[in-house]
């Protein structure tokens, strides 16, 4: 089985939102939820600035801390390594909102715990994600890691440097970030910059 | 840091129907344990209390289901459908289910009353459990430190036994009252130690525990005044506990939500 993960090069990305524009149309996000957001952080001092827009979702864990606090098993993880959830088995407990250490899940109006899916019915299909399709300088690579031709291999390879968010919670993400231009990667401990 | 096209789904998930609930299952957990306790010491009076404890389970489990957003979708029968021990809710589930048919039993008199007895004071420690383990579970929030697998428990039975202390002879209710009185006092003092003294994480939480240390000094010192005074006035015993685990509890539970550690903004 496949083993889907996402790269997003902060290098690339130019904080235009387009990923999370597509993500609402494509996932009809209800309003004033969100799937996807975008984080701006100035790093740097005159005259050597820079900003970091780095786009946030669900992180697909391998080892995703919201799902087995699901009292029902509506939140799991599929065999290609997705973290999905069943709504018609979600009571809105609300204890997968509690687990997950990245603000990724939110209570649809509906009644039931929505989350990005990285678009699994369009992966189904063959096709790319909303957000990687649409994302106008390609900062975005979807693809298998247990695949070496996967284009996700060649994109984690050619990078300057790889973060997660978080590490420290043992989760084992599956977005990574790529080439942060922050020294210190996505953790916040001052402005500073690589020169 | 600033965000835009977008916010983090950082406002809060529980709303007062969750401490509301953590309250009801308490009295729940805490009256259908003194039940089994009355039962295993053949008093006659255990019959009449389990369908109090009962009404208890029926109205958190009402209250539950009318402030659900699935209450329409009947998914809650997932939870006896599914296995999920790893889901502290799941225990709660059966706990509660288990303690309402076991209850049933006691306060119609099947035989066999030890036995439902013995299986009830487990069934109802694992209801008296279950918030806190809900709660201590989320490593992300370090607010909801483990300490309060103890806490909660016992702020949870001696919320039941502030209640109980008012229905029941003073003589019978009181000296359980200052046990479980004291053992809240205790964990109450010791839970911001735990925070200052633990990791990174925890210190972080614990500047965040300053902020609310004024309703922890309040109730530190009702739950003073409970197991001081349970033997000599537990009419005021039982309403300094009462307010002191409904205060300690709903606060753990509202701030808890917020402690999200922050990663780069």
């Amino acid at each position: 089985m496949a083993r889907y993960a996402m790269v997003i090069d902060l290098e690339a990305c130019v904080g235009c939102a387009a990923c999370a524009v597509a993500c609402v149309l494509e996932n009809e996000v209800p309003p004033g939820h969100q799937r996807l957001w975008i984080r701006e952080r100035e790093l740097g001092r005159f005259p050597e600035l820079t900003v970091e827009y780095r786009p946030e979702q669900c992180l697909h864990c391998e080892r995703p801390p919201c799902v087995p606090v699901c009292p029902t098993g509506a939140s799991y993880k599929s065999e290609d390594g997705l973290v999905l959830v069943r709504a018609e088995r979600c009571i809105a407990c609300g204890a997968c909102i509690a687990a997950c250490p990245y603000d990724a899940r939110f209570m649809n109006p509906a009644g039931y715990v929505d989350k990005c899916t990285f678009c699994a019915h369009r992966v189904r299909e063959g096709r790319e994600p909303a957000c990687v399709e649409t994302c106008p300088t390609g900062c975005r690579v979807f693809g298998d890691l247990d695949d070496p031709e996967s284009p996700i291999h060649a994109a984690l390879e050619r990078a300057r440097r790889v973060d997660v968010l978080k590490p420290e919670q043992g989760t084992a993400p599956k977005l990574f970030y790529l080439n942060t231009p922050a020294r210190t990667g996505l953790r916040d401990t001052g402005k500073e910059v690589d020169a | 840091m600033t965000t835009f096209y977008g916010l983090p789904n950082a406002e809060p998930f529980w709303h007062w129907t969750t401490p509301v609930h953590f309250a009801l299952v308490a009295l729940a957990g805490g009256t259908a344990f003194y039940v089994a306790l009355r039962a295993l010491r053949k008093d006659p009076s255990a019959r009449r209390l389990a369908w109090l404890a009962l009404a208890f389970i029926a109205l958190d489990l009402l209250m539950l289901w009318a402030e659900s957003p699935a209450r329409f979708r009947l998914t809650h029968l997932w939870l006896f459908l599914s296995f999920k021990p790893s889901a502290p809710i799941w225990w709660g589930a059966w706990g509660l289910a288990a303690s309402a048919l076991l209850l049933l039993l006691l306060a119609l008199g099947a035989r066999g009353e030890r036995l439902w007895a013995g299986l009830l004071a487990l069934s109802s420690a694992v209801v008296l459990l279950y918030p806190g383990y809900a709660l201590a579970v989320n490593a992300a929030r370090p607010l909801w430190d483990h300490l309060l697998l103890a806490l909660f428990p016992a702020t949870g039975l001696l919320l039941a036994l502030g209640l109980l202390a008012w229905l029941r002879p003073a003589a019978e209710v009181a000296p359980w009252l200052q046990v479980a009185a004291l053992v809240s006092l205790i964990l109450t003092v010791l839970y911001p130690l735990a925070l200052r003294f633990g990791n990174a994480a925890q210190q972080t939480a614990f500047a965040q525990w300053l902020e609310g240390a004024g309703t922890f000094a309040a109730a530190t010192v009702l739950l003073a005044v409970a197991a001081i005074w349970a033997r000599k006035n537990p009419y005021l015993a039982g309403g300094c506990a009462i307010v002191a685990t409904v205060l300690l509890r709903s606060w753990i539970v509202e701030a808890g939500q917020h402690t999200l550690l922050t990663h780069g903004f």
